[in-house]
């Protein structure tokens, strides 16, 4: 199963998508990526299962659905956060000069067209 | 799979409300091209120390200028976070409260009794009633689960309206925080606006800062820099809190049971204009916020849901008592087991709801034609526990929709709170880290949260995938 930092060494599906939220907001790269890792491979491992394991599966999906919407709104949270701090990269990297055309350009660029910061 | 693509409609929801925020702070960003903003601006061209592109800065007043700018709106954007978290969380606390007094924990000094149990009980003492319409224990056992329904549905409006008049304390102690900050932050205007503008008013400015974050808290805002480093501050809904020097001060005021929040104007003639802004400060954010929804959305619709329950059961059990005979023979003076709310309406009826009968004589378990032996209108106040008296809904499952309608509500304001909490704790670790590091440092934080961005969408996208199969499999499953 995907997933550490839990107690039990079978942990539930709404376990790992909390600590997946949980390592989201501490910006924790490492675990994320461990967990997509781990995830993916449980996603290979998922399709020749017995019934129980089936039912099993669904329960634990079923339960799973809030801590998702928590996941995906964290996601988006930092995703806006991303794009400010991206925006402001673009300032300071290439319009130290603050030209009006400059300004007024970013304030129109909305999500950010991202340039240079990479 | 549909509870997945509700899911995914809540986060693109949540994409979009953060896209408006962004947008605000892009257009405050776009305020530097306004009168306000030119001296600024014509410092930093007309120094020519600094070149563009930030690779060789060889004026630290300059830098420090785009710093300040750089730090102003990933501020602003904290702000904005943290006016969504407080509003949240205070909207939470209240509605923890409300949940409490639905709470079947035995022992739970603050649940006014289970209010669904009640309803059982009292529809199941009819049935009791059926079998012998006549026994005195029967009828004494009817009026007795009748009172305690009565007295649950009664008390727990009773605690509503407690709820409602806390709520009302702290609105009035938000605003007496509001004012006091509004009052400092003019004051702190006046004295950095004071200042040449190229001059660095560096602790004036943080103090204004730490003001305007603690305002945040309390309400929410939007700010706008005027001349020579001057602020306007508004509510969301653009009533003015502080321009430049002066800052306007809320008034609250009772309308009816409700505090409601007023601000003033001057009209034509001088004469002040107070308007009530309360709606407008439900919707803007901060504790205040929070509050105001609770008190004047949450709990309201909780009352609404519950007046429903009351009077639909005291109004179909009263209409049938006074059709049938009562033990005596009387067939027209059976009279009402709960107090009648029709003239009064549906509003209210909760915490009117009460049992009006006093002799158990006067319960008509006999229909109209059947005499004092006969039972059939027993039978029909029974099956009135399965009939769709309330909107369409047995009573019992009426109000499970009205807790359960509670529980997702409460759920949903965590799930937001956890998420704007998570974004001001980003936020604040970036403002921290980026306020006095080199171009290096800032592309390596930058990098960290856009890594962990990636990492944590490709995430989501397996997750998505793995319960979107596991819930296939387990409906293939269940089909065969």
């Amino acid at each position: 199963m995907c997933g550490y930092g839990v107690q039990s060494m079978h942990p539930e599906l709404k376990e790992v998508v909390s600590e997946a939220s949980r390592a989201l907001a501490l910006l924790d790269a490492d675990r994320l990526e461990e967990l997509a890792l781990s995830c993916q491979a449980l996603n290979r491992d998922l399709v020749p299962l017995s019934a129980e394991e089936r039912r099993e599966w669904a329960r634990q999906s079923r339960e799973a659905v809030l801590p998702m919407v928590t996941f995906a709104k964290v996601l988006d949270a930092t995703g806006a956060n991303l794009r400010v701090i991206k925006q402001l990269r673009d300032i300071r990297m290439g319009n130290l000069g603050y030209g009006d055309s400059q300004i007024l350009g970013w304030a129109e660029t909305g999500t950010g067209s991202v340039h240079g910061d990479h | 799979m549909g509870t997945i693509s509700s899911a995914f409609n809540i986060a693109k929801q949540a994409l979009d409300a953060d896209q408006a925020e962004l947008n605000v702070v892009s257009n405050n960003v776009a305020n530097a091209s306004t009168d306000g903003y030119t001296e600024e601006k014509a410092v930093w061209q007309q120094n020519s120390t600094v070149n563009v592109h930030g690779l060789t800065q060889g004026d630290g007043a300059s830098i420090s200028s785009v710093e300040s700018q750089r730090d102003l709106v990933l501020q602003q954007r904290a702000d904005q976070q943290q006016q969504l978290e407080a509003s949240s969380s205070a909207r939470l606390t209240a509605l923890d409260s409300v949940q409490a007094l639905f709470s079947v924990t035995s022992g739970s000094s603050t649940s006014s009794g289970d209010i669904g149990t009640d309803i059982t009980s009292f529809f199941d003492s009819f049935s009791t009633l059926e079998s012998s319409p006549s026994s005195e224990s029967d009828r004494e056992s009817v009026l007795s689960s009748a009172k305690t329904l009565a007295s649950d549905i009664s008390s727990t409006a009773e605690s509503l309206g407690s709820q409602q008049t806390a709520l009302n304390q702290n609105v009035s102690s938000v605003v007496s925080q509001v004012n006091t900050l509004t009052a400092s932050i003019a004051q702190l205007n006046t004295q950095i606006t004071a200042n040449n503008p190229t001059s660095d008013a560096g602790t004036l400015e943080d103090q204004r800062q730490e003001d305007i974050s603690d305002l945040s808290k309390l309400i929410g805002i939007s700010q706008v820099t005027t001349d020579n480093n001057g602020l306007q501050i508004t509510t969301t809904s653009g009533h003015v809190l502080v321009d430049n020097d002066s800052s306007n001060q809320l008034a609250t005021g009772y309308n009816g049971s409700s505090l409601d929040v007023y601000t003033s104007s001057k009209d034509s003639t001088g004469a002040t204009v107070l308007t009530d802004i309360t709606s407008d400060l439900s919707d803007g954010g901060g504790s205040l916020g929070g509050y105001l929804t609770a008190r004047d959305s949450d709990i309201p619709s909780v009352l609404t849901s519950l007046d429903n329950l009351a009077y639909s059961i005291s109004t179909n059990v009263n209409t049938l008592n006074n059709a049938g005979t009562d033990l005596s023979g009387d067939t027209v003076n059976a009279g009402n087991i709960f107090y009648d709310p029709t003239s009064s309406g549906i509003s209210g009826s909760a915490l009117t709801m009460s049992v009006v009968m006093t002799d158990t004589d006067k319960i008509a378990a006999a229909s109209s034609t059947g005499g004092t032996g006969d039972n059939s209108n027993a039978v029909k106040m029974a099956d009135l526990a399965s009939s769709t008296i309330v909107s369409g809904q047995t009573p019992s499952d009426y109000y499970s929709s009205l807790v359960s309608t509670l529980g997702t509500t409460i759920s949903g304001v965590e799930t937001e709170y956890t998420a704007q909490s998570t974004s001001v704790t980003q936020l604040n670790s970036q403002i921290s880290s980026l306020s006095s590091v080199n171009l290096n440092d800032e592309a390596s934080s930058l990098a960290t949260v856009e890594r962990s961005y990636e990492a944590a969408s490709k995430l989501f996208s397996i997750l998505n995938t793995v319960m979107a199969s596991a819930l296939n499999i387990g409906e293939e499953t269940t089909v065969s």
